[in-house]
């Protein structure tokens, strides 16, 4: 009976160690996705909140309630504002929306969007378990391929056509993102949001050069 | 006979704890594996629903719709997928 309990137990135990493995795996890609936040503005949280541009009215109320919370109750203040809005309107709402505008949207794209170089994408695209060794290589093969055209291209001297390359690069992060997106979403959001950023160090020679 | 079900009691367990994983799910690993590959390589197959290993990084995959493929590394290190 005893020994009946002892098997139980060591099987309920080797059971019970199969399921912990998976979460590990997600741990080393997170802090990776930290790296990379560029200089954000302080004030951005209530941009993206407010981007709807149709009443000039509702915009420049909270910067003239702002101002004089003076002396009268709460009921009050919804009254005055439609007032005094048409007098105060046309000055602080033209200069405050431009600004608004032009920074909200990076603030929001820049929150999202780590920028990601290509050596630590082969890195990330090294370490991930989402797919195997021979789609990693094939995968390897593949970049190399479009590397060459790259080098290829920079050295013949043409400068015109660097757009040529634009599709098979689209073509590539495509693949790897039907590949990541079930089994490493995190990685596969990563490569999605870092897509501009690659190419804009693929298709600059400079900074092509520096990479290879 | 309370010896043997003592010793039986304990090699299962043991058994149990220290076994690796299950052919079959490197099975699974394998087939999405060479699926993947020659999705990649844009060859249609669907699916591999079996594959033979001839040799190390050399397998034969048969798809879903009935393509074969050799699936291997060739000396230059490329993944090819040849037509069978």
């Amino acid at each position: 009976m005893r020994a009946l309990g002892i098997f139980l137990f060591a099987l309920a135990a080797g059971c019970a160690g199969v399921k912990e493995t998976p979460p590990a795996v997600k741990s080393p890609a997170e802090p990776l996705v930290v790296v990379p936040p560029p200089a954000a503005v302080a004030q951005p949280p209530a941009a993206p909140l407010q981007p709807a541009s149709k009443d000039e009215a509702v915009k420049t109320e909270p910067v003239v309630s702002a101002a004089p919370p003076e002396s009268k109750s709460q009921s009050v203040k919804p009254a005055p504002p439609p007032v005094k809005a048409p007098a105060k309107a046309p000055v602080p709402a033209v200069a405050t929306e431009p600004p608004r505008k032009s920074e909200s949207p990076p603030a929001v794209a820049k929150a999202q969007e780590p920028p990601l170089d290509v050596a630590t994408l082969t890195a990330r695209l090294r370490d991930t378990k989402a797919i195997g060794t021979f789609t990693k290589l094939a995968l390897k093969n593949q970049v190399d391929d479009l590397l060459k055209q790259f080098r290829a291209h920079y050295a013949s001297g043409r400068k015109a056509s660097i757009d040529s390359l634009r599709q098979p690069y689209n073509m590539l992060i495509l693949k790897v993102l039907s590949l990541l997106q079930d089994s490493d979403p995190a990685l596969a959001r990563t490569i999605s949001a870092s897509r501009e950023a690659i190419w804009s160090i693929l298709a600059d020679p400079e900074k092509f050069n520096s990479l290879t | 006979m309370i010896a043997r079900i003592r010793v039986y009691a304990l090699i299962i367990p043991l058994a149990t704890l220290f076994a690796g994983p299950a052919p079959a799910a490197e099975d699974v690993t394998l087939l999405k594996d060479l699926t993947s590959v020659i999705l990649l390589l844009g060859l249609p197959c669907g699916q591999v629903v079996r594959a033979k290993r001839q040799a190390d990084n050399d397998h034969l995959a048969t798809c879903k719709s009935g393509h074969r493929y050799r699936v291997f590394v060739n000396a230059e290190g490329r993944v090819v997928a040849q037509k069978q």
